[in-house]
């Protein structure tokens, strides 16, 4: 049964990230799935009202103040009229929030619980228990969580930290990796074949790529140069990899604060001629760039998922990472040579992964099409989809959450197997969360169910128009593209004119 | 804990729990929920093991799994059968913690026991405090609350006009230069004893900084730093950092040039170190350290002059300013000075605490302002220079070389500071009848300064009870590089 779905959270485009094209991606699966996705986020700089997407997406800029790195500043109540609204006129039956530091999503996971409507939340990133900036961050997706109907991580390891952070019964918790677009990271060569037979089902096998001894291996690096990448891992061991073998190139691309730090190291140590350094790339260039390599580098020390080894598996390189957080889970030990986050280990892996490589032991040609089987984003969609069944009560508790052997019962989820709207039961679920941090979220849920009340008063439902829904595409006929249709997020720039063309009023 | 809250059990776990051994075992009390224990008891080497498994399984397909990871799949349905909770699935292919494998036989929110939260890891570094070594390591704290106290008593001796300036500058100047005797034998001691150890680094040393600076560099880099005052430990604790600094500036600096050393050429000058290191490692080339004591004898008298010369101006800074203003910001400066002081830093430390030691002379500079004469804001700013800049150093290497020298000098510093306070608050002189306030103070002082230190470390191994450390895969990870700058 088709839903009305709000994806809610301030990185949307036209800022780039993985969070942004996870929603975007994610929300044009399930429109081809039938659905209606809207995408409400803050306004952006030369972005504000209502867009069309691809598809019929529709995206609502909402002006709000943004604090730092596009995160809205936290106000609670100040969302619910505007949201309200939206919701209203779009009849949204599921809110879907995204990343825990985007206070607009948790305002809305707030706002819709008091509306009564089912919310779901998608944790995209870890957080640790230590320092001051988590504890804060913790505390308030466990206010947020407190009342959810079910979450969804992308890793493993990230279920694992969202069911620590916000005190959750792990079987609310689904994993649902990221995945990429596999016709945008092709292997250089099955990218010309793609094109001269674009109905072949398979493209014709790769001639397997031979490397001699003395041919020279690039190694490609992509990543912001910020600490918790591991820049200073890259620093530390570059040189030393380069040392060890005269036949290695390096080329890395991106920008961030310790660029600097590299630039140094390169320059006192005279690298100039076998590193280049490509500064910021656009995300739709980075397969350009990891096609020049044969090793993908990734030194980051923590990551939930980390889609770009997943595209560079997908481009046909050896991924050579640090096993930190959910790297592990996310390819197969053939495509990848796994570190322990020291200098020494990295360039031991690092000369492992050129070693084997030389000697022809990994077959990269086959990748790309692996990687292919193994994500894609309507795969992503369609268990989105049960998530969204299993709490709207469309697939039976027990087949959603397992066989229950406590009796039917449990004090997150109501005896249907879904959790009841009505206020005490929420009050209880919040009260939950500490000492003082129980009533003041109490509080809150008083407030904020009141300032509903009020404005039901104030602005009557009555009064609201019903907005016309996007003409949806005929049938399964038309949908011949749906793989070729994922089209980059940059590409969205002009989506609206060409979905006006494709779309036919009913 | 409400019963809407379940698994908020995750973290209220008792502490008593991580130093129970660990139980093989455990029953399941609720089949739907995972305690942290869980993760714990079961993380022993066979979990490791099958997790690596796990890793290492090239194929997706379930059939093409080895026979290790077959049995590990059996056991775990065994274990399954007894909770009455998957039983459903038993038969299907086994659970693996990858995102790239489909396992369309379970669900998304599947949640598997053996491998959830396995990597998880509650108060790993603990150390238990024990009493007497924390009573012991907050000496150092009273030792510097009471030589702050010391000072501001000194200060108000000198404001009421009840103590000479001069006498207390004096008095200071007087300890000083015994502490610097004391640091200048213990560190001849200690060189002389590393110089046994390992000859052929302090060698090496010796070599990189005289060869290459034309002059002996450790009477250079001494003479380079205007703070090297009698017992400056700053000063000579630069002797090695500084070498690559003198190294650069090569012949520029011609601090060095009335010592004998710097005259001839580089070769002749870093021979006789060699010489006396290859020789008689026991004792350091005499001259070498009579050029270094004349150094620091030489800038001691620098910032004696300059100090002489800056007097009126340092009392005419902030004479403007109200003394309500004066006491009140000096009474900031000095919690500064408490709150922001290195207590932790060993012996090698170049520059401990700038910003305390920066506060605590600008609260003298400002106190001066308050005083009749030049010649009382010159003894008041010398003796704070003596307190917070010289005595610090002094007391770290006291508490490095000798323990029981430690433990005197706080029952000292703290008697001292006692009798200051008692004194200044009685309206007699000392010899007026004032000493009996000043044993008083100097008992209650020294009475809650003993209460205070063990009620604190008592209250410390008490909150330990609270500490819940949780460490997981999703922290970010530390980066080990050899060139050690991130540990």
């Amino acid at each position: 049964m088709p839903y009305n779905i709000a994806m809610v959270s301030d990185f949307f485009f036209p800022q780039p990230g993985g969070v942004e094209s996870h929603i975007y991606q994610l929300s044009t699966k399930l429109i081809d799935r039938g659905h209606k996705v809207i995408i409400i986020t803050h306004a952006y700089e030369g972005r504000t009202g209502v867009r069309y997407l691809t598809n019929g997406l529709k995206v609502y800029h909402v002006p709000f103040l943004v604090i730092y790195r596009e995160s809205t500043m936290p106000t609670v109540f100040s969302f619910f009229p505007i949201f309200r609204n939206i919701i209203i006129r779009e009849e949204i039956e599921i809110v879907h929030g995204h990343a825990s530091l985007s206070s607009l999503c948790h305002e809305a996971i707030l706002h819709a619980r008091t509306m009564g409507l089912r919310t779901v939340f998608t944790d995209h990133s870890l957080f640790g228990f230590a320092d001051a900036a988590s504890i804060l961050t913790n505390k308030l997706l466990k206010f947020t969580l407190s009342d959810v109907d079910h979450c969804i991580g992308v890793s493993h390891t990230c279920k694992e930290n969202t069911v620590l952070r916000a005190s959750l019964d792990p079987l609310m918790v689904s994993v649902i990796p990221n995945a990429v677009v596999a016709e945008n990271f092709q292997p250089l060569a099955l990218h010309k074949n793609s094109n001269s037979y674009p109905f072949a089902a398979r493209p014709a096998p790769l001639p397997p790529q031979h490397l001699g001894p003395h041919d020279t291996i690039t190694i490609v690096v992509i990543s912001r140069l910020f600490y918790n990448k591991g820049t200073d891992l890259l620093i530390a061991a570059l040189p030393r990899i380069l040392a060890a073998d005269p036949h290695v190139r390096f080329i890395i691309a991106g920008s961030g604060p310790k660029a600097i730090d590299l630039e140094q190291m390169l320059e006192s140590r005279v690298l100039q001629d076998r590193v280049e350094l490509l500064g910021p790339v656009r995300h739709e260039e980075v397969r350009d760039v990891m096609v020049r390599g044969h090793i993908y580098l990734h030194p980051s020390l923590t990551e939930a998922f980390g889609t770009v080894i997943v595209e560079a598996a997908s481009c046909g390189l050896y991924v050579v990472c640090t096993r930190v957080g959910g790297i592990p889970e996310v390819l197969p030990p053939h495509m990848t040579t796994f570190a322990k986050p020291e200098e020494d280990d990295l360039v031991a892996a690092t000369q492992k992964a050129i070693a084997a490589l030389r000697a022809n032991r990994i077959r990269t040609e086959g990748f790309h099409e692996q990687v292919k089987k193994m994500y894609s984003w309507t795969d992503v969609a369609e268990r989105t989809e049960r998530v969204y069944d299993g709490i709207t009560g469309a697939i039976s508790e027990e087949e959603f959450y397992g066989d229950v052997s406590g009796g039917g019962w449990s004090a997150t989820r109501g005896r249907a197997g879904v959790q009841s709207f009505a206020l005490i039961d929420r009050l209880k679920r919040y009260y939950g969360c500490g000492i003082w941090a129980g009533k003041l979220f109490c509080l809150c849920v008083i407030i904020d169910y009141l300032l509903f009340q009020l404005l039901e008063m104030l602005a009557p439902r009555a009064n609201i128009d019903i907005c016309r829904n996007w003409p949806k595409k005929a049938g399964k006929g038309e949908r011949i593209d749906e793989e070729g249709d994922e089209a980059t997020p940059l590409r969205m720039a002009r989506s609206r004119a060409s979905s006006r063309r494709k779309g036919r009023l009913r | 804990m409400t019963p809407s809250q379940p698994s908020s059990a995750f973290l209220n776990i008792s502490y008593s729990a991580h130093n129970k051994p660990p139980i093989p075992h455990r029953p399941f009390t609720d089949p739907n929920r995972l305690a942290p224990e869980d993760a714990i008891y079961a993380s022993s080497s066979p979990r490791r093991q099958r997790r690596a498994d796990h890793y290492l399984a090239l194929d997706g397909e379930v059939a093409g799994e080895n026979s290790s990871v077959k049995s590990i799949g059996s056991g775990r349905r065994r274990r399954g059968k007894d909770r009455g909770r998957s039983g459903s699935r038993r038969g299907k292919g086994v659970w693996k913690k990858l995102l790239w494998v489909k396992q369309k036989d379970y669900p998304d929110n599947y949640t598997d026991p053996p491998t959830f939260l396995s990597h998880l890891q509650r108060n790993p570094r603990l150390r238990p405090y024990d009493f007497w070594p924390l009573v012991a390591d907050s000496t150092v704290i009273v030792q510097h609350i009471s030589s702050v106290a010391i000072f501001v008593c000194s200060f108000v001796g000198i404001y009421q006009q009840r103590v000479s300036p001069v006498s207390v500058v004096s008095w200071g100047t007087v300890g000083s230069v015994l502490g610097w005797v004391l640091w200048d034998f213990w560190v001849r001691q200690e060189a002389a004893s590393k110089a046994i150890a390992e000859p052929s680094n302090n060698y090496g040393d010796f070599m990189n900084g005289s060869a290459v600076s034309g002059a002996s560099s450790p009477i250079s880099s001494t003479a380079l730093n205007p703070l090297s005052t009698p017992d400056s430990g700053i000063g000579l604790g630069l002797t090695l950092a500084t070498s690559n600094l003198s190294s650069r500036k090569g012949h520029s600096h011609s601090y060095s040039g009335t010592s004998v050393s710097s005259g001839p050429s580089p070769t002749l000058s870093h021979h006789p170190s060699m010489n006396h290191l290859h020789g008689s490692a026991a004792a350091p080339n005499p001259t070498h350290l009579a050029h270094s004591r004349l150094a620091t004898a030489k800038s001691a008298l620098l910032i004696y002059i300059a100090l002489l010369g800056l007097s009126p101006i340092l009392k005419s800074l902030t004479e403007s300013t109200s003394s309500d203003s004066i006491w009140a910001m000096t009474c900031w400066l000095m919690c500064i000075n408490i709150f922001f002081f290195d207590y932790s830093g060993g012996v090698g430390v170049k520059f401990p605490a700038s910003l305390s030691t920066n506060a605590a002379l600008m609260a003298s500079t400002v106190l001066a302002s308050r005083l009749p004469s030049t010649t009382h804001v010159f003894s008041l700013t010398l003796f704070s220079i003596e307190v917070f800049g010289l005595f610090p150093v002094f007391r770290r290497h006291l508490r490095h070389f000798s323990w029981r020298g430690h433990l005197l000098l706080t029952l000292a510093l703290v008697i001292g500071a006692g009798a200051g306070l008692g004194t200044t608050l009685s309206k007699k002189a000392l010899w007026q009848g004032g000493w009996k306030r000043a044993v008083a103070g100097a008992i209650i002082w020294c009475l809650g300064s003993a209460v205070g230190m063990g009620g604190c470390s008592w209250w410390l191994i008490g909150l330990q009870r609270y500490k819940n450390v949780v460490i997981g895969p999703w922290d970010p990870a530390r980066p080990v590089i050899r060139g050690g700058q991130w540990e």
